[in-house]
């Protein structure tokens, strides 16, 4: 069931050759770092350090706080300043960590030296994964040993490598593919150790061709081992989009790719797994694209976590000279998060600062019409929705129907409908509302019930 | 820093807005206004002008006065004002241009909410009230200066109608007329994902279907051409029944809606009063697309069959999943259909056999002198010149069928026999012979169709009236409407009294015979 692509999907101008050609260079931080208590999906970290501690590179300074949860580890050496509530990316706070930068970069151990890990068990393999305090670096920031995890492991037939990277203007991933592909190749063979029954699939969109000559050669006479190259569609990068593509099944909102037998991982994220197996290092770096047409030079870098957007961007030579910034986006256009300040910590699953001089939303509000019944958010809907009747729902109140006849809670919120959307309408804001709504409701009398 | 933008995400849109894809529309209407005026004529140029800027202006007048957004500049009133234009006749008054035009933008678009909640489409819905309004006007066609009847009338009295003409958009017709470039046009639209082929296709389809199970002559391919090239299906097709407000939403929904229009176009073109089909086929279609959205929703990926099906591990291949009863059924239409185009094959020589035999016949009565009926070569040149089209202005629509000449036992000209038709009667077509002797002189008349108010247009058939045209040598007869016989002159005919309009209809249809007779049959001797 292998296709190059999935249904529906929209084409924004990549805008990828702003920084697809800069290799990735580390950036090491001057300034104090912030580590967020929540940097992922489940339950806040429970802090293990306390105000004027010193610590060390990779030294794990929050502890997870049950199943779905993960440890907060940091990317400096220094000493504690204070645990408070910081202002992070959505503008709103969270209790943060912050350490005093000595700018030393001392590690807690020596995370050089190679392991042979063909003897360890299933097990271990997974509490290394744990203790690294590896999430999902594609953008949900999901703890992958939760994910590794699956009921039933004999049931997964595929496991994915996402490098797709369909989001316009990042290229971190693509730089990563190029340059760490053996790397990538053994982290995914890991992978494959914990599901007998299954193959991997690196899925690559086509406006990579150097990434995928680069894995097709690390993975060449590799057993259980693909590289799929898939058209360039927007987004063609997110879990649903691949799993249609590379097993053929569509799945409804409230099952996990595990229960069609998929396991997709963001090709950072795998290599984190092998820095952990095989390193023993913890996650507290990951690759990062800085780009957008007000950069004056777009870039790939490795950063640490807690580096300051500010502080990176500032480094990177800043803004090009006589433009205004608009729009700063955590990510890129197409999902990323619109950020009120730069002066927030980068987070582990974020992968990306545009900077726009000029902001679409803003345009297009201008240009807004009513509706035409074109049906184009139909066509590209990758779910399969019907969002212009959605909408008509919505602004009706008729929220029964919404939810019912048409299944307006499977929005995976990708945004294309409002991408193609020509009289310029808020689709997927309302349907994220909407959406927002009926689960609170439901809460609420969930809750009325206990 | 303090002046950063927060709004949700995607922050990016595609370059299409509502009045691009405005834009887009009317450039792909370009080649058919050309071609519209190059072939109508200044008159047409105007008519298209006057309906775009009563659309526009209309607009206008209502955004201003009810104090809303400025909603005309976003062209889509070009493009109703446009397609109105494109779908009258060149010579309809201006006037009346505007008044419909008015109509569509202000009763059947501002009125119900402005763009975007128009129930049914602007254009045709203007169309409509013209026709219903002006009906006389609306449905005058002239080409090269000469009035003639539209290739579908002339289909409809099954006549034959020259398709390349059709294709090209010489023959006379609505403005918009041009197969070719209207396909052009809307080919490229659809191409491009303007329009939904889903919708396009399937009304293309559905006609062809419904005219070549109904339409009486089996999937001929001259026969479908014919009707697929003319009374406004290719516009319809691509541009009326494509609009995409009053359209549905789903593909599924869309084929169905598309279907719908087809088929009730097919159903209305071959029994309906009017050569617009199209027009209220499209309107009804329109007013059901909402039920279609309301009931026809597709279910997303996860939920459709193949995705529970994978689910759970069927890996049967496509055909056999189909249920027995659906091969079954498919298999028993396929036969029915394949030999009830054999029978339509086989019985087709028969049917047309008993044709001429009953126009023998009449032909007979009307000529008993002659014993056989032969045809003349000049005399089927005159008539392959008139290319179906009305025979001379004087005669009302009038049109030369067949003209034979009668030969008598000892290979002598006996007399002539004329088959004439008028579109003029009050309830259809009247074909009849008109029977000379060999001077000229009229033997007799006969009917080979008569559908007029029985006890009043039927009349004509009783020899108190047709027997008037006997054994009588004339250029051409007078109809006297008063009652009143008057016998005294050569030319008088009396009418049938409370049946003037069928009484007319008649002897313009046997003077439009007498006259070939003496401009072609009588010059050729």
């Amino acid at each position: 069931m292998l296709k190059d692509t999935f249904r529906g999907g929209v084409h924004p101008s990549d805008h990828k050759d702003l920084s697809r050609n800069a290799p990735l260079r580390e950036f090491l931080p001057k300034g104090e770092m912030v580590f967020p208590l929540s940097q992922h999906i489940g339950k806040p970290a429970r802090p293990i350090v306390a105000k004027g501690d010193a610590v060390l590179v990779g030294q794990r300074i929050a502890e997870a706080d049950g199943f779905v949860s993960a440890h907060i580890i940091c990317s400096c050496s220094g000493k504690v300043k204070a645990i408070e509530p910081r202002r992070t990316l959505t503008g709103g706070t969270l209790e943060c960590i912050v350490v005093e930068n000595d700018g030393q970069f001392t590690p807690a151990a020596d995370y050089t030296a190679r392991e042979d890990v063909s003897a360890i068990g299933n097990d271990e393999l997974l509490r290394r994964v744990q203790d690294a305090a590896v999430v999902g670096l594609g953008g949900a920031g999901f703890p992958t040993r939760v994910k590794l995890q699956p009921k039933d492991p004999a049931a997964i037939r595929y496991v994915i490598a996402n490098g797709a990277e369909c989001e316009p203007y990042l290229t971190c991933n693509d730089q990563l593919m190029r340059t760490r592909a053996a790397d990538i190749v053994e982290g995914l063979q890991l992978m494959l150790r914990l599901f007998p029954n299954a193959e991997g699939v690196i899925c690559i969109e086509r406006n990579k061709p150097e990434a995928i000559a680069a894995m097709r050669q690390a993975a060449a006479g590799k057993e259980r081992l693909r590289v799929l190259d898939l058209v360039t569609k927007y987004p063609q990068g997110g879990e649903r989009s691949l799993i249609q593509v590379v097993a053929g099944a569509n799945f409804p909102i409230t099952k996990l790719p595990a229960d069609v037998g998929c396991i997709v991982e963001n090709v950072g994220t795998i290599l984190a797994i092998q820095r952990a197996v095989v390193f023993n290092e913890p996650l507290y770096e990951h690759v990062f694209t800085l780009s957008g047409e007000a950069v004056k030079n777009p870039g790939n870098y490795i950063v640490r976590d807690g580096t300051s957007f500010a502080e990176l961007l500032e480094a990177a030579g800043g803004l090009k000279d006589g433009v205004t910034l608009r729009k700063a986006l955590c990510g890129g256009p197409m999902m990323g998060i619109a950020m009120s300040s730069l002066e927030v910590p980068i987070q582990k699953q974020n992968n990306g600062l545009t900077l726009l001089a000029e902001d679409p939303n803003e345009l297009a509000e201008k240009q807004m019409t009513a509706c035409l019944h074109c049906g184009r958010c139909t066509t590209v809907c990758p779910m399969g929705l019907l969002p212009q009747l959605m909408a008509d729902a919505v602004m009706v109140g008729d929220l029964a129907r919404y939810e019912g006849k048409l299944y307006g809670l499977e929005c995976i919120q990708c945004g294309s409908c409002t991408y193609i959307c020509p009289a310029k309408r808020p689709l997927m804001q309302t349907f994220k509302q909407t959406k927002a709504e009926i689960m609170a409701r439901k809460r609420a009398e969930a809750g009325g019930k206990k | 820093m303090n002046t950063l933008n927060i709004s949700s995400s995607p922050h990016a849109r595609d370059r299409w807005s509502t009045a691009f894809i405005m834009r887009v529309v009317v450039l792909s209407l370009l080649p058919t206004t050309i071609v519209g005026v190059a072939v109508n004529g200044l008159h047409a140029l105007l008519v298209i002008l006057v309906s775009v800027i009563a659309a526009v202006g209309t607009e206008f007048l209502f955004d201003k006065a009810c104090h809303k957004p400025d909603t005309w500049k976003d062209g889509s009133a070009v493009v109703t004002g446009l397609l109105l234009a494109l779908s009258l006749s060149p010579t309809v008054p201006l006037y009346m241009t505007a008044i419909g035009s008015i109509f569509a933008i202000l009763v059947v678009k501002c009125c119900f909410g402005g763009l975007g909640k128009n129930f049914i489409n602007p254009a045709l819905a203007g169309r409509c009230f013209l026709l219903i309004s002006f009906g006389r006007a609306m449905s005058s066609f002239q080409v090269d200066g000469v009035s003639g009847a539209t290739p579908i009338a002339l289909l409809m009295t099954g006549k034959s109608v020259d398709i390349t003409k059709m294709f090209l958009g010489t023959a006379s017709g609505v403005i918009g007329g041009s197969v070719l470039a209207l396909l052009a046009g809307g080919l490229v639209l659809w191409a491009l994902d303007f329009i939904h082929g889903e919708i396009c296709f399937s009304v293309l389809g559905g006609f062809t279907l419904y005219l070549g199970l109904f339409g009486g002559q089996g999937f001929d391919p001259k026969f479908l051409l014919a009707h697929l090239c003319g009374g406004g299906v290719m516009m319809g097709a691509f541009f009326m029944a494509t609009d995409y407000v009053t359209s549905p939403v789903s593909k599924l929904s869309q084929m169905t809606y598309g279907l719908l229009i087809g088929v009730l176009g097919g159903l209305f073109r071959l029994h309906g009063s009017t050569a617009d089909s199209f027009s209220y086929s499209i309107i009804i279609a329109n007013l059901l697309a909402p039920l279609l959205d309301t009931y026809i929703l597709p279910k997303p990926f996860a939920y459709r069959r193949a995705a529970l099906r994978a689910m759970k591990g069927d890996r049967r291949s496509f055909l056999q999943r189909i249920p027995r009863p659906v091969i079954v059924l498919t298999v028993i239409t396929l036969i029915a259909g394949i030999a009830l185009s054999g029978v339509y094959a086989i019985t087709k020589d028969t049917i047309d056999d008993q044709k001429r035999m009953a126009n023998t016949a009449s032909y007979k009565a009307v000529c008993p002198q002659a014993e056989r009926f032969e045809a003349r070569a000049d005399i089927d040149q005159a008539i392959f010149n008139l290319n179906g089209a009305v025979y001379g202005t004087r005669f009302g629509r009038a049109y030369i069928e067949e003209a034979l000449v009668g030969v008598d036992g000892a290979g002598e000209t006996a007399g002539y026999v004329i088959r004439v038709t008028s579109a003029d009667g009050f309830d259809g077509n009247i074909t009849l012979v008109v029977g000379l002797n060999a001077e000229g002189t009229v033997n007799g008349i006969a009917f080979t169709e008569l559908n007029e108010t029985p006890g009043m247009g039927m009349r004509c058939a009783e020899p108190a009236f047709k027997d008037q045209f006997n054994d009588r040598t004339a250029t051409a007869f007078r109809l006297n409407k008063a009652g009143a016989s008057d016998n005294s002159s050569a030319d008088g005919i009396d009418a049938v009294s409370g049946a003037s309009i069928s009484s007319g209809a008649v002897v313009n249809a046997v003077n439009a015979g007498l006259d070939f007779f003496h401009a072609v049959i009588k010059e050729g001797t």
